[in-house]
Order: structure tokens, then C-alpha cells, then sequence
């Protein structure tokens, strides 16, 4: 199949400064857990995305000076030779494709905490970081402001060293040219503030020293977000947006754009629970009426028309993206090859996101099993090792984690049988995606369905099986694979189990018809109530979710958590909106709060932290601290557990126990993948289901093989006169 | 006793296909093969009837193809029917559903089954004939979109439900043996174990000729045959889609205007 004819234009060439993009596709900055510290991961996560097409390709933020420092979180860095050589890599690897490597310059002044460096943050003014909330910076002086602005020269330099094309100074996501620039944070009184003049002039000037520096070598672009959503007291896209996009313009050879701020920046990776494809362009259509030079713009673009909607109407030039590249780094050629529905799309569930957020493990995707696995694991998305035998393979279960084992398998060239009593693959996120705001999450399956569909005619003995009655031992035993797979997934507790007190709640009993199971809110079999409780000890989305499906049905719901409510959902970006919509529908909350019985149309509840604050010895049989005594009564009519998951693994361990009668049945081996195993995110549970149809033909393939860890040697020289040696300064 | 399930391997297409030079068919290089899919609740049925007889029951599965219909045969197979017969020559080329009812009709007095179940009709060409016309040529009593079958105890008769236009059913009793052409949804195919499909590999299947079934020319081929294909083509699409280009509200304006102009307003 070839390129349908009506997306050509985003395969334009398009030039940006001394540089030419070979088309519209744009991976903007995004972190990823590489930095500069995991070479090879920076490297070839991002030169498969030359591979897959994507014409433009950045790092993730990187530090420009040990005062920018992130640490708790994991950014890019080039403060030195060594941070050159190992950039060098990716910028190397994408130059083979064709494609050209950039580099997001990051000082973050006070949201950047120095918790590695010691240093002492700078900034326009005295603040305390509204994201970081204990680091408050030093207002610059005017040598600091050339001292600093040096900072981004010398960084450039190296940049350009490193074989990057496209040099960025950095100003969306609150940091620091964009905090010269906003009232919220500038309160000079000299010639950097006051006038918008004034706000831009470190910006402007900035962008003049590092244009200079580079000169032709390099592009220059930078990343503004021109409208904060703080209203008239900070950016707004028509005021200060457009004055500044008008000023800079002659600097800059590319506009990165988009909007929102550092502590609420689900307003630009906005999840798809609250924002849908193209949520930003009523804000940044307006910048091509000013700029004249290329523009580029965010907005989980997945679908090829509406980015030719936006490229046709000239509301950007370039299609900027991060998670839908992160989903198919791939998505540009298959667009190129009009394989359009092939496109792995993203479901803007932010799980990449929350990797970051949590601190800089390596990023996972729920869609694509294969981000961040790229070096260390020698995984590519869409190649795959041809199979080493004959071995057929039944997959009990076609959730996230068996649908993908599925399909790994046979893109290997295995005959395998998905087996499902489900009418559709995707098992329990079936459910989910009728929850508010989660139906893109079904894109999962839907990748999966259209996928498995088309391998099983490549194989006539490949299967989906449907709608089948649950699997027994003995069917199993019998069935006649090679190899099984155990992907049943995991339920709910019924009896209010919990992470808290690790046991059961007396009472709580969802075989009666007061209380409900998540499942059983989804089945609508049972009746619920007018007042609703729901007892929390999840930490992610399922209790806000029921809670706000139930409030916008005319229940009074209450939710009794025991936990942080959602905490997950921090990581996430959903948090803030997902409180919001809490707080519209009247849902009320009680945390630190748990249950410790029920009985029809009561709980009793206590204070987590109700017992004695102090500790003592008093002997076996004694509690070490005073007695909870907080215990009191609500009311409900309904009550949901939310309480806790527990694996569906009977079939698996009655194959265990069985496991004399596996090789007369010519069985060579019995696996466990997904929640069935554990239960845990999806995009870990799709992980599992790639991993064990990658390693099937491995010893014992339930548990994974070794990675290569990208660790720093003792001894090693990482620079020039660099002494690895112990030494004391006496 | 045995029921005979003809089966047929059907051609499904992707969107991009040729024509074969005399444009009579489609290029066999774009043909992509699958049962059809009447004939999975056929065989589904017949394998039904087995399971819950106590007397020994035979199901043959036959089909008028070269060696690639093997593959839907074996399919069968693997579900569980216990014989399989594949007929073909070159002078079936071009054999229309009569003449392959024709050689159904052969296998059915060689075999001589207490039933034969079809399909409504095939996904490809959609003749709805084969099953009747078999019926026909054989003097078997018939009965055409099934949905309901349940034969007596001794298998001399069965109550059956038709489906009728409009959501009518029609309830009727047929004498056995008999050519029942059964509709989808009539039950829950099964799908083929992998049990099932390794040993499906290793049952022979039994490759007839004209010949072999005691067939005569003025029965094979195109002479046995009630028509003959001209030409394949594309219709020419009658209908264009508008973009309708404007403001939003131009856009809606016009939107209204067509649909109104449709419903005759
Ligand atoms: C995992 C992840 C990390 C990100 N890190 C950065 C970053 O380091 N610098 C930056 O400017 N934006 C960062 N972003 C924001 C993206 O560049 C982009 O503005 C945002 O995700 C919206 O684009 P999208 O809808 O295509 O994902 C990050 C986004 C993601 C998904």
C-alpha cells in the first residue's frame, strides 16, 4: 500500500533556519528516564523514531548547569565534555536516518530543587516554587542575569559539539524565560521588569547570545507556552502571548508551542479522561497570525486528518507530538505507507507521565510494551525475532496481557489460541473504558483486535476463540498446545481484603444486596441506592471514577478511603481535574479514614491515625500504643469496595498441582502473565504478555531474562582528566 | 448412519484486486480463502446431532475444489467431522452451483446419509441454490433457512422452524432423508481445539474426480452447468460525497438544507 495522496503535504520538506526537516513530524522534548547518565537508552529510543519516520527529534529537558538540577527527577544535562560524549550517541544515531536531533535547554530556577548540586537556584524574583514547595530561589542581580544567561552560551556550545541540530531555550512549563516573562513571577522594578518589553528582554536577549554562539550550525527554536490559564495575572495567549511571539520572532528560526504551567502540566499532556485530540488549538491557532516563521504545536495528534486539518488550515506548520510518538514511534511511516490503521494510537492514559513525576524510572507505555525497552532489552516495536520452533500455544484469557502475548506470538510466526469466555478481547478493560472520561483507553484493545485479526489470516491455525465456557484443567490438559498461558486476570475483593490490615473486613460481603464489587457496579444487576459509600484503599482511578459515574446519576456518594485517594493519579496529571469534577458533583470524602465492620446500611469507621501517638513496651498480647478509639457509624444505602484486587490463578495452580500429567498431554510448560499473576497497571500487565512471548523459547521463560544496565564503572574515566581515585582535601 | 455437510471454500477480497484477462473472475493471486461461513453452523449442527444421538453417527464433509479447499476441509476436520472428500478436475473450472449440486447429488447415492445439511447460501456469490438444487435433482424433500431442527428419535423425521421475512417463523415437520439449508445463528459454532487441528493433519482426505463419483460429461463442468459467467466488474458508484466547506454555521445551514431536501421538506 502506498501514502494516500491526500496526507502528502505532511511529508513536505520544511526548512528551519540553516537546518530542513524532511517532513511535519516532530517528536517534542520528552523525558524518558535516559538523560544523559543511560546513553544507550537516549540513543535508541529516539533514533527509532528517525527510523519510524519522524523528521525532527528531541531530548527531554536538559540541564544547562549544575544550578539547574532536577534530581529527584531525571533530566538531560550538558554541563560537561562527558554529558557531550554520551549525547553524542543519539544525536549519531538519528543523523543516520536523516532526521535531525534537538535539544530542550533547561534552567528551571526555583522548580528545579538541587538536590544532587547543592546549588543555589536564581530567578527573576524571590519565589517559592508553587511545583516544588521548598525551594525558594535568589532574585538575580544584573551580573547574575549575564552570568546565567552565560550559562545557556556555553550550553550551547557543547550542544552543538554533541551534533545536535536544533539548540532550544526553554520557556513553557513555567521555566525561567518564561517566569522573566510572567507578572506571576517577575515583580522587578528595573529594566527585566514591568513592560512587557522589559519581562521579554531576558528571553530576547538570551535567544540573541545563543543564535550568535551557534551561528549557522544550528537551528534555533524555542518552546513558549503562550498562554499559562492563569488569566490577566500571568500570559494570556492575545495579550502577552502574541506581543512576545511578534518580539522574539526575528530570534527564533521554530515556535514550539502549546500552554499551561509546571504544577498543573496535565493542561499540555493533557490526559484523555479530560482532553481530546486538538484540546490546545484554541490557543495556538493564533500564533501563525503573528510569526512568520514555522510554528509547531502539541495535542496527542494520533489521527492523520486532523493533522492534515491543521497543517490545511495553517493553524501550524509541523505536528508536533509526545506520547502518540511514544505510543508508535512508528506512526509517521505508517502513515507513509497507508497503513493507517496499523497506528499503535495513544489513550492519553499518562502512565508515561507518571514515571517522571515518580522520580525517572525508565517510562513505560500501556500501549506500546517495547518504550524504554528499546536498548536494554533489544526490543523494536514492530520487528520481532522469527520463532525457533514448531510449539503451538493456548492463551487462556484475551485481556491486556493475553491479547498482547497473543499477538507477539504470532507476529513471531506461532500458532496460538486466544481463549476468552468474553464475547471481545480486552477483559476488564471492557468495564473501564465506560467509566467518565476513559473510553480512549479502549484503543488498547481495539490495536490489539484489529492486529490479532489480521495475523490470524496469515496462520489459518491461529485462533480467536470467544465466548467460550470457562476453561477447566482438564480442558486444558487436553487441548493439545505445546505451551499454555495463564492470563485470567484478577478481581476484586468481595470481603473487603485490603493493603491496610491485610485481611478481610467483618461484614463486608458482596454476595449481599447492599454491597458491590466494582464488577458488579459494571454488571448493573444489582440495585443501587440512593446514598452511596464507598470504601477506598486503591490508590489509582477506580473509586473517583465510580464516585463521579455515581454523582452525575443522582447518587450521594461518599467515598471512606483509607488511603490517599488517587494518589497514582498525581503521577498521572489527573489529579487536579479529577478533584475539580469531585468537588462540582458535590462527592463528599472522608480520608485517613477506614472501616473496620458493616452491616446492611451501616459502616463503622475510624481514624487511620486514632491510636496513641506515643510508643511503648507493655508485653506480648499488648497493643505498643493506646487503643483506636475513634470509632463511629455512617450511614449508606449502597456500599462499593474498592478495597483491593486479588488474582484469578485457580486454573494456573490447579495445573501446577497437575503438573505429573503435563508431558503425557505433551505439555512442555505452563506460564502466568498479567494480573492473573499479580495485578498491577496495564501497561505493566501488557509488559508481561510481551516479555513472555518474546522469551517463550528461553528455559524457563516465566521469569525474565537479564538486561543490559547501563551503570557508572569505578575507575572509568568519563572525561578528560577526570580521577576516578578516593581522595580526601586536607 | 452418516449426514453429508457440503462445504464450501469461499474467496473473501481485500480492497486492492485485478481482474483475470477475460474478466471473468477475479485474479486468483487476490483471492483470500475462508469456510463459509454458513457451513461453520452446518457442520455445527450436524456435529450437534452426533453428540447427542446414541447410535453412531458418520459426518462427511464434502467440497468441489482444487488442493487449496483442503485446507477449509481440514478445518472441519479439526471440529470433529470424521471424513472428508474433496472433488475436482479441470473440467470443473467453471462449474456453476447446479452442476456442483450435480456432484453432491452423486456423492449423496454413493454415500447414502440419512441428511444433508448446507448453508443458506455462500458469502461470495450468494446463489442460494446449491442445497436445493440438490434436493432436486436427488427427489429429496427440502427445506430452505433453518433455524430450528430437531429430528424424531429414529431419524425418519424432524420438526423444523424457517425463517420468514418480516421476524416470521414458520414451523413445519420433514420427512427424512432430507436437504436442509441452514441459516447462521441457528446455533454457537465451536472452534477446532489444537488437538483437533494436529489431528485433523493426519486424516486422509479423499480426492474424487467426475469420473470416480460415476458422473457423465453432459453432467460435468459448464454442459452440467445452468449458467455461465460473462463479466465481472466494478459498478460505477452513483452517489458522489459534497464537502461542505464554510463557517460552522454556514456548514450546518447547508447541512439542514440537504437533509431536508432528502426527506422531501
Ligand atoms: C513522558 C513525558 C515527558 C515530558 N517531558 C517534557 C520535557 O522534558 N520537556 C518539555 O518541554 N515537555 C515535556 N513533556 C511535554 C510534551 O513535550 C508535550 O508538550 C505534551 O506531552 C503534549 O504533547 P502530546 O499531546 O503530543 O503528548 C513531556 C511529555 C511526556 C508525555
Amino acid at each position: 500500500m502506498a501514502l494516500d495522496p491526500k496526507y502528502a503535504p505532511l511529508f513536505e520538506p520544511i526548512k528551519i533556519g540553516p537546518k530542513i526537516l524532511r517532513n511535519r513530524f516532530y517528536q517534542v522534548p520528552h523525558c524518558i528516564g535516559a538523560g544523559s547518565d543511560r546513553p544507550g537508552f537516549q540513543a535508541a529510543h529516539r533514533s527509532l523514531k528517525a527510523e519510524g519516520g519522524w523528521a525532527g527529534i528531541n531530548t527531554e529537558y536538559c540541564s544547562i548547569h549544575p544550578e539547574s538540577d532536577d534530581t529527584h527527577r531525571l533530566s538531560a544535562r550538558l554541563w560537561d565534555d562527558g554529558d557531550v560524549h554520551n549525547l553524542r550517541a543519539m544525536t549519531d544515531h538519528i543523523h543516520k536516518y536523516g532526521s535531525l536531533a534537538g535539544v530542550e535547554m533547561w534552567y528551571g530556577s526555583s522548580h528545579a530543587p538541587n538536590m544532587e548540586s547543592r546549588c543555589t537556584p536564581r530567578g527573576p524574583s524571590q519565589y517559592n516554587s508553587e511545583f516544588e514547595n521548598l525551594t525558594y530561589c535568589k532574585e538575580m542581580d544584573l551580573d547574575d542575569i549575564t552570568h546565567v544567561q552565560q550559562y545557556y552560551v556555553e550550553a550551547a556550545l557543547r550542544a552543538r559539539d554533541a551534533g545536535f541540530d536544533i539548540v532550544y531555550v526553554y520557556g513553557a512549563h513555567s521555566y525561567l524565560p518564561l517566569q522573566f516573562l510572567s507578572p506571576y513571577y517577575n515583580k522587578r522594578k528595573d529594566k527585566y521588569g514591568g513592560s512587557l518589553e522589559n519581562r521579554a528582554r531576558f528571553w530576547i536577549e538570551t535567544l540573541e547570545k545563543v543564535g550568535k554562539a551557534v551561528g549557522n550550525d544550528c537551528a534555533i527554536a524555542t518552546r513558549f507556552a503562550i498562554d499559562t490559564l492563569y488569566g490577566p495575572s500571568s500570559i494570556e495567549i492575545e495579550e502577552d502571548g502574541l506581543h512576545f511571539i511578534e518580539l522574539a520572532d526575528p530570534l527564533v528560526d521554530l515556535w514550539d508551542v502549546n500552554i499551561g504551567d509546571i504544577a498543573e502540566w496535565g493542561e499540555d499532556a493533557g490526559p484523555s479522561r479530560f482532553y481530546r485530540q486538538g484540546h490546545q488549538l484554541p490557543w495556538t491557532i493564533h500564533v501563525k497570525r503573528i510569526a512568520k516563521k514555522p510554528v509547531l504545536g502539541v495535542g496527542r495528534f494520533t489521527d492523520p486528518e486532523k493533522m492534515m486539518e491543521i497543517v490545511r488550515s495553517g493553524a501550524a506548520d509541523i505536528i508536533g507530538a509526545a506520547r502518540p510518538s511514544i505510543a508508535d514511534p512508528f506512526l509517521p511511516n505508517k502513515i507513509l505507507e497507508g497503513r493507517v490503521d496499523d497506528i499503535r494510537v495513544c489513550i492519553g492514559c499518562n502512565v508515561c507521565i507518571s514515571r517522571w513525576e515518580i522520580g525517572g524510572p525508565p517510562m513505560i507505555c500501556t500501549q506500546n510494551a517495547t518504550a524504554g525497552e528499546e536498548y536494554r532489552r533489544g526490543w523494536h516495536p514492530e520487528r520481532f525475532p522469527k520463532k525457533t520452533s514448531d510449539d503451538s500455544i493456548l492463551i487462556v484469557g484475551a485481556g491486556p496481557s493475553g491479547s498482547e502475548c497473543a499477538r507477539v506470538l504470532m507476529e513471531r510466526g506461532y500458532t496460538v489460541h486466544l481463549y476468552d469466555t468474553s464475547e471481545k478481547i480486552g477483559g476488564h478493560l471492557n468495564d473501564i473504558i465506560t467509566l467518565p472520561g476513559l473510553g480512549e483507553w479502549g484503543y488498547h484493545r481495539d490495536y490489539r483486535e484489529s492486529q490479532l485479526a489480521k495475523l490470524i489470516k496469515k496462520n489459518k491455525h491461529s485462533q480467536l476463540s470467544l465466548g467460550q465456557n470457562p476453561m477447566t484443567v482438564e480442558n486444558v490438559l487436553k487441548y493439545g498446545a505445546d505451551k499454555i498461558v495463564i492470563a485470567t486476570g484478577s478481581s476484586w475483593n468481595t470481603d473487603g481484603n485490603n493493603g491496610l490490615t491485610h485481611d478481610s473486613i467483618p461484614g463486608i460481603d458482596a454476595s449481599n444486596n447492599w454491597t458491590l464489587t466494582p464488577e458488579q457496579v459494571f454488571s448493573g444487576k444489582k440495585k443501587i441506592g440512593k446514598r452511596v459509600v464507598i470504601l477506598n484503599a486503591d490508590t489509582y482511578f477506580m473509586s473517583p471514577s465510580i464516585a463521579e459515574q455515581l454523582a452525575k446519576n443522582g447518587h450521594e456518594v461518599t467515598i471512606v478511603s483509607g488511603v490517599h485517594l488517587a494518589n497514582y493519579m498525581h503521577f498521572t496529571l489527573e489529579y487536579s481535574n479529577m478533584r475539580r469534577r469531585l468537588h462540582e458533583l458535590h462527592v463528599q470524602e472522608l480520608n485517613d479514614v477506614f472501616a473496620s465492620r458493616a452491616e446492611e446500611g451501616h459502616l463503622e469507621i475510624f481514624d487511620t491515625y486514632g491510636d496513641g501517638s506515643t510508643r511503648i513496651y507493655a508485653g506480648p498480647g499488648k497493643l505498643p500504643r493506646r487503643e483506636n478509639d475513634t470509632h463511629r457509624s455512617i450511614e449508606f444505602d449502597s456500599l462499593i469496595v474498592v478495597t483491593g484486587r486479588h488474582s484469578n490463578d485457580s486454573l494456573y495452580r490447579e495445573l501446577k498441582t497437575q503438573q505429573g500429567d503435563w508431558s503425557a498431554n505433551g505439555i512442555k510448560g505452563v506460564y502466568i502473565i498479567g494480573d492473573a499473576e499479580a495485578p498491577r497497571l496495564i501497561a505493566d500487565a501488557t509488559f508481561t504478555g510481551h516479555r513472555l512471548a518474546r522469551e517463550i523459547e528461553e528455559t524457563n521463560p516465566q521469569f525474565p531474562l537479564p538486561y543490559k544496565r547501563e551503570v557508572a564503572i569505578y575507575g572509568a574515566q568519563r572525561m578528560q582528566n577526570f580521577n576516578p581515585l578516593i581522595e580526601y582535601k586536607f | 448412519m452418516k449426514i453429508l455437510v457440503p462445504i464450501k471454500q469461499v474467496v473473501t477480497l481485500d480492497e486492492d484486486f485485478e481482474f483475470t484477462p477475460d474478466n471473468r473472475d477475479v485474479d486468483h493471486d487476490f483471492h483470500i480463502y475462508d469456510l463459509n461461513e454458513w457451513d461453520d453452523y452446518s457442520l455445527e449442527e450436524a456435529l450437534l446431532i452426533k453428540e447427542s444421538n446414541d447410535s453412531p453417527i458418520e459426518i462427511i464433509v464434502c467440497t468441489v475444489g482444487n488442493e487449496y479447499a483442503d485446507e477449509s476441509l481440514r478445518k472441519c476436520l479439526a471440529k470433529g467431522a470424521d471424513r472428508a472428500i474433496r472433488v475436482w478436475s479441470n473440467e470443473l473450472k467453471n462449474t456453476d452451483s447446479i452442476g456442483i449440486a450435480r456432484i453432491i447429488a452423486h456423492i449423496a447415492r454413493r454415500e447414502e446419509p440419512q441428511l444433508i445439511l448446507t448453508g443458506v447460501q455462500s458469502s461470495d456469490f450468494a446463489h442460494s441454490t446449491t442445497g436445493v438444487a440438490t434436493a432436486g435433482i436427488l427427489g429429496w424433500p427440502y427445506a430452505a433457512v433453518v433455524n430450528r431442527f430437531e429430528p424424531d428419535h429414529d431419524f425418519t423425521k424432524a420438526s423444523i422452524l424457517r425463517e420468514l421475512e418480516g421476524g416470521l417463523e414458520e414451523a413445519m415437520n420433514i420427512d427424512l432423508p432430507a436437504v436442509i439449508t441452514i441459516q447462521v445463528g441457528i446455533n454457537k459454532p465451536r472452534y477446532a481445539s489444537l488437538r483437533g487441528i494436529k489431528q485433523a493433519q493426519s486424516i486422509p482426505i479423499e480426492e474424487a474426480t467426475p469420473d470416480s463419483l460415476g458422473m457423465i460429461d453432459s453432467e460435468i463442468g459448464e454442459s452440467g452447468s445452468a449458467s455461465i459467467i460473462k463479466k465481472m466488474f466494478i459498478p460505477e458508484k452513483l452517489s458522489t460525497a459534497i464537502i461542505i466547506e464554510g463557517t460552522p454555521a454556514q456548514q450546518a445551514s447547508k447541512l439542514a438544507k440537504i437533509i431536508n431536501d432528502f426527506k422531501g421538506v
